[in-house]
C-alpha cells in the first residue's frame, strides 16, 4: 500500500511539472535549436490528440533525487489547483493539451485511436551525479497499457550542457520523449504505449556524453511461482503440480515437461494421465496419475499474457516404495533384536541368580519372573543386588 | 507354592532403567504427536484440504489416547504392564504404516487418529504407573524425569522429521515414523513386573472391575478427580493459545517464539527440580500439588492480564515473565499429579488410577481449547480465555485442599526423610499381613 502511495506522490506534481517542463522545453528548443522537444503544434490539433489519448492509462515514471522546487512558482500553483489527480480524465485532457509528447502527427493519431482505452502506469527513478551509480527499476506489466517513464537527474554542473538520450536495449530512441528542467533538476519523460511483447524490455535514460548516468526501467510480465523444493512422490501415486501467480490473471496456461533443455508440451493429445485444471484464473494445476519413474523431472508451467510469457517450474521426484521400505525393515529388525536381547538378558540374569541364591528368589507360576532387590529405605545410589551376588 | 515376599519399591537399580523406558515412552508418544504437525502442510496440499481439517488428525489422536487410557491401565492390571506396552507399540506402528498408504484424509484419521491413538493409550498409563511403582523416595524425581521425554523428543524429532519429509515425502516419513514408534516395544520389554506390598492378591474378575472404577468410592480419589477435571480444562489451553496470544498482544513472530520457549523451558526444568524437591519430603505431596496448581492458575491469570506491548520488537517482558511462571508451575504440577496417587489409592492401584487421571485430563483437554477459542472470537482477544482457564485451574486447586495432608495438620509432621506412605491411608487397612521390616509405615494422620 505504501508503495502505491509513493507512486501517487510523484504523480501529483508531475502534471504541473509537465507544464513547466514543456514551457521550459519550448524555450530551450527555441534557444538551442534542440529538436527533441519540438514547439507546440497548433492547439486544435493538440486537443484532438488529447481527447484520443484521454483514456489511455498513464504510466509516468519519474526519476528524481531532490525534491523538485515545485511549490515556489506561482504559475505552478495555479496549475496545481487545476491539476486534479491523474485519475480524473477531463482535467488530464485539459492538462495534456498543453503538455503533449511531440511525435509526428499522423502516427500519433493512429496510436491514440487504438490505445485510448488502455490503463496508465507511471514510474519514476532518480539519479545523482555523485555517486555515479546506475539505477534500475523493475516494472511488472500484465496487460497493454500506456507507460510513462520519467528520469530525474541532479547534475553538479551546468544543467543545459547535459545531453539526454533514451535507449531501448541498445537501440537509440528518437522521439516520444521530452526534456525539461526545474531549478537545478533535469527531467526527462518517455511515453510509450505497450501493446505487444516486442515492446517489453529495458528502457534506459542517459544523461551526459562522456560520463554517462544511466537509469533503467525493466518492463516485465508478472512472475510465476512454482515450487522451490522438489515434490517427492511414489510409483503408482497421483500428484498435483500447482503454479500460481500473486495478482495476475493470465490469458492461458500451458504445461511442459522438461528433460534437459528440451521442453515437451503436456496434454497434447488429451489423455487420462494428465489433467490440467485450475479453480481460479491466477493458478493452474496439473494432475498426473499412475506415476512411474519416467515421470521424474522438471515440469514447466507457462502463463501467457498479451505482453509475453512467463514461466515457473516444479520439480518432481518419483521414488519406489523399496527406498523407505528397506530402511523400515532395517529398523524393525533392530527393534526385534533389542527385544530379544532384553528378554534374553533378563532370563540369563534370572538363571544366574537361581543357583547362587536360595530362599530369596521366588518363581511365580506365570512366566514373568520376579526381580528381587531390597526396597528398604537406603540412601545413596543403589546397585542391583544380583550383580553383586551373582558371579 | 511359596507365597511371594514383596519387599517394596527398589527405589533405584532397575528402577532407573524403567525410568529411562518411561522417558522413551513419553517421547515416542507425546513427542511424536507434537512433531506430527510438521507434516500437515504436505497432507493439506496432497489431499487438497484446509489446515483445520488436517489438524483434526492430531486432535483425534490425542483425544483417543487420553480417553482410552483407562483401557490401557485396565489391561495392564490384568496382564501386567509389559505385554500391554509391547502390544501398544506394535499397534501404534501399524497405525503409522497404514496411514503411509492413505488415499484420503479419512485414512489418516483412522490410521493416525484411531489406530496410533489406541496404541498410545495402551502405553502411556502403564509405563508411567510402573515408574511410580519402582520408586518411593525418589518417585517424583523419577516421574519428572520420565515426563521430560516429550520435550526432549520433540526437540530431536522436529528437525529429523523435516529431514525425512524433504527426502522421502510424507508417505516415506510416515512409514519410517512407524519404524521409530516400534521402539515402544523394547521399552515395554524393559518394564519388568514388580510385586509390591499393596498389590491386590486376586486379579480383577470382570473387565469393569479392572478399569478401577471402584477407586471412585474412596473420598480422596474422588476429590482428586474432581480437582483434576477442573484443572484439566485450563491446563492445556496454553499449549494451543499461548503463541496466538503473544502475537495478539503485539509481539512479533520471534517474540512469540520466545514466550513459548520460556514456558517450555520452565516446564521441563520444573519437572526435574520439583521432582527432586518433592522427594525430600519436606512438604507433603498433596500440599505441593495444591500450591503448584494454584500457582499455575495465577500464572494463567497473569498471562491473560498482561498489557498490550508497545512495539513489535520488544521482548515482551511482562508476558515473558508470566509465561515463565506458568511454565514453572505447570511443569511442577505434572509429576505431582501422578505421584500423589500411590498415597491416595495404594501402590497396587497406581496403574489404574493413572489411567483414570489421564482420562479426566483429556475431558478437560477436549473442552478447554474450544472454549478458549470461542471466548476469543466473542471478545476479540485472549484475555477472557486465559482468565477463564486460570480460574478453572484455581478452582481445581481449591478442590485439592480437600485432599488429606493438603492443609497443615494439627499433629506434628512425620519426620523428614520418611518415604511417602504407600499403603493408601484412606483405604481400609490392607489385607496384606506381611510387612517386611523397615517398610514405610502407613501414617494414619489426616487433617485434624
Amino acid at each position: 500500500m505504501r508503495a502505491l502511495q509513493g507512486l501517487r506522490g510523484p504523480r501529483a506534481p508531475s502534471l504541473p511539472l509537465l507544464l513547466l517542463c514543456f514551457l521550459a522545453a519550448v524555450r530551450r528548443s527555441l534557444e538551442d535549436g534542440l529538436s527533441t522537444a519540438a514547439p507546440f503544434t497548433s492547439l486544435p490539433v493538440q486537443e484532438e490528440m488529447m481527447t484520443e489519448y484521454s483514456n489511455l492509462s498513464l504510466e509516468s515514471h519519474n526519476l528524481s533525487v531532490t525534491a523538485a522546487p515545485i511549490t515556489s512558482l506561482p504559475v505552478k500553483e495555479e496549475m496545481m489547483t487545476k491539476a486534479a489527480p491523474i485519475t480524473s480524465l477531463p482535467v488530464q485532457e485539459e492538462m495534456r493539451t498543453k503538455a503533449v509528447p511531440i511525435i509526428s502527427l499522423p502516427v500519433q493519431e493512429e496510436m491514440t485511436t487504438k490505445y485510448s482505452n488502455l490503463s496508465l502506469e507511471s514510474h519514476s527513478i532518480s539519479m545523482t551525479e555523485r555517486p555515479n551509480m546506475p539505477v534500475e527499476k523493475n516494472i511488472t506489466l500484465e496487460r497493454p497499457s500506456n507507460v510513462e517513464l520519467t528520469c530525474q537527474f541532479t547534475p553538479s554542473g551546468n544543467l543545459n550542457s547535459v545531453n539526454v538520450t533514451w535507449k531501448k536495449g541498445d537501440k537509440l530512441l528518437e522521439d516520444n520523449y521530452l526534456v525539461n528542467t526545474t531549478g537545478s533538476i533535469l527531467y526527462t519523460q518517455y511515453r510509450v504505449a505497450i501493446i505487444n511483447s516486442k515492446q517489453m524490455g529495458s528502457y534506459s535514460c542517459f544523461f551526459g556524453e562522456k560520463k554517462q548516468q544511466r537509469g533503467t526501467f525493466n518492463l516485465k510480465v508478472p512472475e510465476i511461482n512454482g515450487k522451490n523444493k522438489p515434490l517427492i512422490t511414489y510409483v503408482g501415486d497421483t500428484v498435483v503440480l500447482i503454479c500460481k501467480c500473486q495478482d495476475c490473471l493470465p490469458l492461458n496456461w500451458t504445461w511442459y515437461s522438461g528433460n534437459g533443455s528440451v521442453q515437451v508440451p503436456i496434454g497434447i493429445p488429451v489423455n487420462d494421465k494428465y489433467v490440467i485444471s485450475g479453480k481460479h484464473a491466477n493458478e493452474t494445476k496439473l494432475k498426473i496419475t499412475q506415476l512411474s519413474e519416467d515421470d521424474q523431472g522438471t515440469y514447466w508451467c507457462h502463463a501467457i499474457f498479451e505482453l509475453g510469457e512467463s514461466e515457473g517450474h516444479v520439480e518432481l521426484v518419483v521414488l519406489s516404495y523399496l527406498v523407505p521400505l528397506k530402511a523400515f525393515c532395517a529398523i524393525a529388525a533392530e527393534v526385534v533384536l533389542l527385544v530379544a536381547i532384553i528378554l534374553l538378558f533378563e532370563m540369563y540374569t534370572q538363571k544366574k541368580k537361581k543357583p547362587s541364591d536360595d530362599g530369596k528368589e521366588i518363581e511365580q507360576g506365570e512366566q514373568l519372573k520376579l526381580d528381587d532387590s531390597n526396597g528398604i529405605e537406603n540412601s545413596g545410589p543403589r546397585h542391583r543386588k544380583n550383580e553383586s551376588v551373582g558371579q | 507354592m511359596t507365597t511371594p515376599k514383596p519387599t517394596g519399591p527398589p527405589d533405584g537399580g532397575w528402577g532407573w532403567v524403567v525410568a529411562a523406558a518411561g522417558f522413551a515412552v513419553n517421547g515416542l508418544s507425546y513427542g511424536v504427536l507434537r512433531s506430527l504437525g510438521l507434516a500437515f502442510p504436505d497432507f493439506a496440499e496432497y489431499f487438497d484440504r484446509n489446515a483445520q481439517e488436517t489438524a483434526w488428525v492430531s486432535a483425534l489422536a490425542l483425544a483417543v489416547q487420553q480417553a482410552a487410557s483407562p483401557v490401557g491401565s485396565a489391561l495392564s492390571t490384568r496382564w501386567g504392564a509389559r505385554p500391554v506396552v509391547m502390544v501398544g507399540g506394535i499397534l501404534t506402528s501399524l497405525g503409522f504404516v497404514f496411514s503411509a498408504f492413505a488415499h484420503s484424509l479419512l485414512h489418516l484419521y483412522l490410521g493416525l487418529g484411531v489406530l496410533a491413538g489406541s496404541g498410545w493409550a495402551l502405553v502411556f498409563a502403564p509405563a508411567l504407573g510402573t515408574v511410580s511403582r519402582y520408586f518411593s523416595r525418589r518417585r517424583v524425581l523419577a516421574v519428572g524425569l520420565a515426563l521430560t521425554g516429550n520435550g526432549a523428543s520433540s526437540l530431536l524429532l522436529a528437525p529429523a522429521l523435516q529431514l525425512l519429509l524433504d527426502n522421502f515425502g510424507w508417505r516415506g516419513s510416515l512409514l519410517l515414523l512407524g519404524a521409530v514408534t516400534l521402539h515402544l516395544t523394547p521399552c515395554g520389554a524393559l518394564l519388568r513386573p514388580l510385586a509390591l506390598p499393596g498389590d491386590p492378591l486376586a486379579l480383577p474378575r470382570s473387565p469393569l472391575a479392572a478399569l478401577g472404577l471402584g477407586l471412585f468410592r474412596h473420598r480422596a480419589f474422588l476429590v482428586l478427580t474432581l480437582g483434576t477435571a477442573l484443572v484439566g480444562v485450563g491446563y492445556f489451553i496454553p499449549y494451543v493459545h499461548l503463541a496466538p496470544h503473544a502475537l495478539d498482544r503485539g509481539l512479533g513472530g520471534y517474540g512469540a517464539v520466545l514466550v513459548v520457549a520460556a514456558a517450555a523451558v520452565g516446564d521441563i526444568g520444573a519437572r526435574l527440580l520439583c521432582g527432586w524437591l518433592a522427594d525430600q519430603g519436606w512438604v507433603p505431596l498433596p500440599r505441593l500439588l495444591t500450591v503448584f496448581g494454584a500457582l499455575t492458575g495465577l500464572g494463567l491469570l497473569a498471562v491473560g492480564l498482561v498489557p498490550v506491548v508497545g512495539n513489535e520488537d520488544s521482548w515482551g517482558g511482562p508476558l515473558l515473565a508470566a509465561a515463565g511462571v506458568y511454565g514453572l508451575s505447570a511443569g511442577s504440577y505434572a509429576p505431582l499429579i501422578f505421584c500423589v496417587l500411590p498415597e491416595l489409592v495404594g501402590i497396587g492401584n497406581v496403574v489404574q488410577a493413572t489411567g483414570l487421571v489421564m482420562m479426566l485430563l483429556s475431558l478437560g483437554g477436549l473442552l478447554g481449547p474450544p472454549l478458549s477459542g470461542f471466548l476469543r472470537d466473542e471478545t476479540g482477544d485472549f484475555t477472557a480465555s486465559f482468565l477463564t482457564c486460570g480460574s478453572f485451574v484455581l478452582s481445581g486447586s481449591f478442590v485439592y485442599l480437600g485432599l488429606p495432608k493438603a492443609l497443615p495438620s494439627c499433629r506434628p509432621a512425620s519426620r523428614p526423610g520418611t518415604p511417602p506412605p504407600e499403603m493408601g491411608e484412606l483405604l481400609p487397612v490392607p489385607q496384606i499381613a506381611l510387612l517386611s521390616p523397615g517398610d514405610p509405615h502407613s501414617t494414619l494422620d489426616t487433617t485434624c
